[in-house]
């Protein structure tokens, strides 16, 4: 009994240890709801990077524990989730997830001073004005698909203006970027010529691929997400209709190359992190981690999404004090920081949360994906938050 | 009541439709009342956070089931209704209008939005209009992301905490007493409303549509008033779950959030207003317990963590279903039983 009762104490002494130097973050995950397929290998390299950083020795010798939560997309989850993070757990800054959730908790981290990273890359998340603590490491979804156009416009070779059109689900997350697209499109000399909705769940996009092949576009943008990207993609190969296709973020991963094997050569993709495999210094850390297996390069954004957030944990320490308005600040004070190549340099600004203006173009060519060019545009104050 | 008499004895009607006939259960409710209002002096801000959600489920699962439950008329709208409030809330209070005030205007717009997309629902019965609702739901969803001078579009609209005479309601503690008066004031209503000539009209539609008009009730007049009753109340769970969270998006408004307050109504029991209240407290509070038990089961075995995480939701599903098999007549039943059990003790029949 005594050896029990000792062993006992022996462990509970070991956990108060273990639990001393620590710093808790939340994350905020979709593993079961409509965004899971993406959700998971997000979520898979927020954790691994924590288990990273932890073997590293932690952060400023701190450990971090990260709580996770899955909240099924689902905003009120999302809220009793936060919740319980800030009052029961303490954290000191939190992992988020997509639209659902990070703009439901947008108020509530400004008034708790949690720092919050998410995987909603929506432009009016980037201004501090109306979003203080919300920071993000990708260029937002408008910055995106001006780099794509930007790039599309100087490989233009015809003396006739490009005709450009538009598919996008019409769904929040879809129209986000739209306006700025258009506008950012007739100022360098697109002739937009017509758009059409697809929606997330859809089975089939021929009506809307049929009235589109009427209008001759040259460059088609896709919004969307991947399973309605493989949609598009088959029905127009059908149709025999061949425009350049460029796809966002969401919209054409890895699984592209299973969900409409053929279908998907050639179609341009816009990222902001590296593919797995890709020759950068952070590169090697991963392939140890998941040893050898094959990521998406949402997991890859997830990792690099802990990094950056760890560099800001890692400044505030330095300065003495790690709490939310001191991690907030210090990634303020971020120029250029590299998250080991994953992603372009990073910096934010007091008045200007836009991590990068700097998009990666990859193209899928013989059904592999290959890096075409890393577009950067400038930091333009009129396109903050749009 | 006569000393020398076991049991209730009603000498009027009016003594008979009392919502609290017995001095027990007053004294009883009003216990239970004053234990919610000491409550945010024990509990920390996370377990307000929780009751402050439930209020407004509350809200939200017996107005609905004012419409479905006592008048017979399935709404799978409930969410999108619940958005309209959220959004004439907001739209008014960030006109400068005050907050009781913009929440009242939310609640009646709501009202007219319902009343407007109650109109089949005098041609239509059952699983038509189900449907039919269900368009209201679309439809409504549609204007919330593309109004977007209103609405703020896919961008969402943010408020302010709500104030009222410049204090604000800026914290969970806050927040809970205010929630906890329009739940309070909504439940008591909607009682209210079912002893009288309107809910016993809604009562006679649901039970049988011919006979209710044999005997004299305008169904269309009262379909109407019942939607747009439930609407109102509607609007007004949606508006203040706009003040609360503060920022509204249409995504939080989807038919999701329908069906989530059917499931609550069903699970509590139909045309039950004490069962509309288990509802809410079960369906806010089931997930949030599954996540904790999940949360543990994964730091026990962290490899398959994200498995063990989102079977959660698979879970909820499996709980669900056995409760439609196990307890098909919902918790305000096995609350009655357990009453009975309790009035009749030791001498159960």
């Amino acid at each position: 009994m005594r050896k029990i009762w000792l062993s006992f104490l022996m462990v509970l002494l070991f956990v108060s240890l273990a639990t001393a130097k620590e710093i808790k973050i939340g994350v905020l995950s979709d593993l079961s709801g409509p965004t899971s397929a993406v959700g998971r290998p997000y979520a898979k390299g927020i954790l691994d990077c924590v288990k990273y950083l932890n073997s590293q020795g932690g952060i400023a010798g701190y450990k971090i524990k990260a709580i996770q939560v899955d909240y099924a997309y689902n905003a009120q989850q999302a809220i009793s989730a936060y919740k319980r993070f800030v009052n029961k757990e303490k954290i000191v800054a939190l992992q988020g997830w997509g639209t659902q959730d990070t703009e439901a908790l947008t108020r509530f981290v400004a008034k708790d001073k949690i720092p919050t990273f998410s995987a909603s890359y929506s432009a009016h998340l980037t201004d501090p004005k109306k979003a203080p603590y919300n920071f993000f490491i990708a260029a937002d979804y408008s910055t995106q698909i001006r780099a794509a156009l930007k790039f599309f416009k100087e490989n233009w070779k015809e003396p006739r203006a490009p005709r450009l059109a538009f598919i996008y689900p019409d769904h929040p997350y879809g129209l986000a970027p739209i306006p700025a697209a258009k506008e950012y499109a007739q100022e360098i000399g697109y002739e937009i010529v017509g758009e059409e909705n697809v929606s997330l769940k859809a089975i089939d996009a021929t009506t809307q691929l049929l009235s589109l092949k009427k209008k001759n576009p040259d460059y088609v943008w896709i919004g969307g997400t991947t399973p309605s990207t493989a949609v598009i993609l088959k029905d127009a190969k059908k149709l025999n209709f061949s425009p350049v296709f460029f796809v966002n973020i969401w919209g054409s991963d890895e699984n592209i190359l299973k969900l409409a094997p053929g279908a998907c050569e050639g179609i341009y993709s816009l990222q902001a992190a590296a593919i797995y495999g890709q020759q950068v210094p952070g590169m090697k850390i991963i392939e140890s981690l998941t040893q050898g297996q094959v990521q998406m390069t949402h997991y890859i954004r997830g990792f690099a999404s802990m990094l950056v957030m760890a560099k800001g944990i890692e400044l505030a320490a330095q300065k003495g004090q790690i709490s939310g308005p001191a991690i907030k600040q210090a990634l303020e004070t971020l120029r250029n920081y590299d998250p080991l190549g994953l992603t372009p340099p990073i910096s934010y600004f007091p008045d200007d949360h836009r991590p990068n203006m700097s998009v990666f173009i990859y193209q899928i060519k013989n059904g592999k994906f290959n890096f075409v060019k890393q577009v950067d545009l400038e930091r333009k104050k009129e396109w903050l938050g749009k | 009541m006569k000393a020398d008499k076991c049991g209730l004895f009603f000498e009027s009607y009016g003594q008979e439709n009392q919502i609290f006939p017995s001095p027990v259960q007053k004294t009883c409710l009003g216990a239970f009342l004053l234990f919610l209002l000491i409550v945010p002096f024990i509990l920390d801000s996370y377990y307000l956070s929780l009751f402050n959600l439930i209020f407004i489920a509350v809200i939200g699962a017996v107005s609905l089931n004012l419409i479905t439950g006592i008048c017979g008329q399935i709404s799978l709208g409930h969410g999108a209704f619940m958005g309209v409030g959220a959004y004439a809330t907001g739209y008014f209070m960030n006109l400068g209008i005050n907050f009781f005030e913009a929440l009242l205007l939310g609640g009646l717009v709501a009202s007219l939005v319902g009343i407007v997309f109650g109109l089949p629902s005098l041609r239509l019965k059952g699983i038509y209009l189900a449907i039919a609702t269900l368009a209201a739901q679309l439809i409504l969803e549609y204007v919330f992301l593309h109004w977007d001078s209103v609405t703020g579009g896919s961008n969402g609209l943010a408020l302010d905490a709500p104030a009222i005479f410049n204090f604000y309601f800026d914290n969970d503690l806050k927040m809970f007493y205010l929630l906890f008066f329009f739940a309070l004031i909504s439940t008591l209503a909607i009682s209210n409303l079912m002893r009288s000539k309107y809910g016993r009209a809604f009562v006679s539609i649901r039970d049988f549509y011919l006979s209710a008009e044999v005997i004299g009730i305008n169904l269309f007049q009262y379909k109407l008033y019942a939607f747009g009753i439930s609407s109102f109340f509607a609007g007004i769970a949606g508006g203040l779950a706009a003040v609360y969270a503060m920022y509204i998006t249409p995504e939080q408004f989807g038919i999701h959030l329908s069906i989530s307050y059917l499931a609550m109504i069903i699970i509590g029991g139909m045309g039950k207003i004490i069962g509309s209240v288990f509802g809410a407290v079960f369906i806010t509070l089931l997930p949030e317990f599954l996540s904790i038990v999940s949360q543990h089961l994964s730091a026990f075995f962290p490899d398959i963590s994200t498995y063990l995480l989102g079977l959660k939701e698979g879970i909820f599903g499996l709980i669900l279903i056995l409760f439609l098999i196990f307890e098909p007549e919902g918790l305000a039943h096995r609350w009655h039983l357990i009453k009975a059990y309790f009035k009749l003790y030791p001498f159960a029949h």
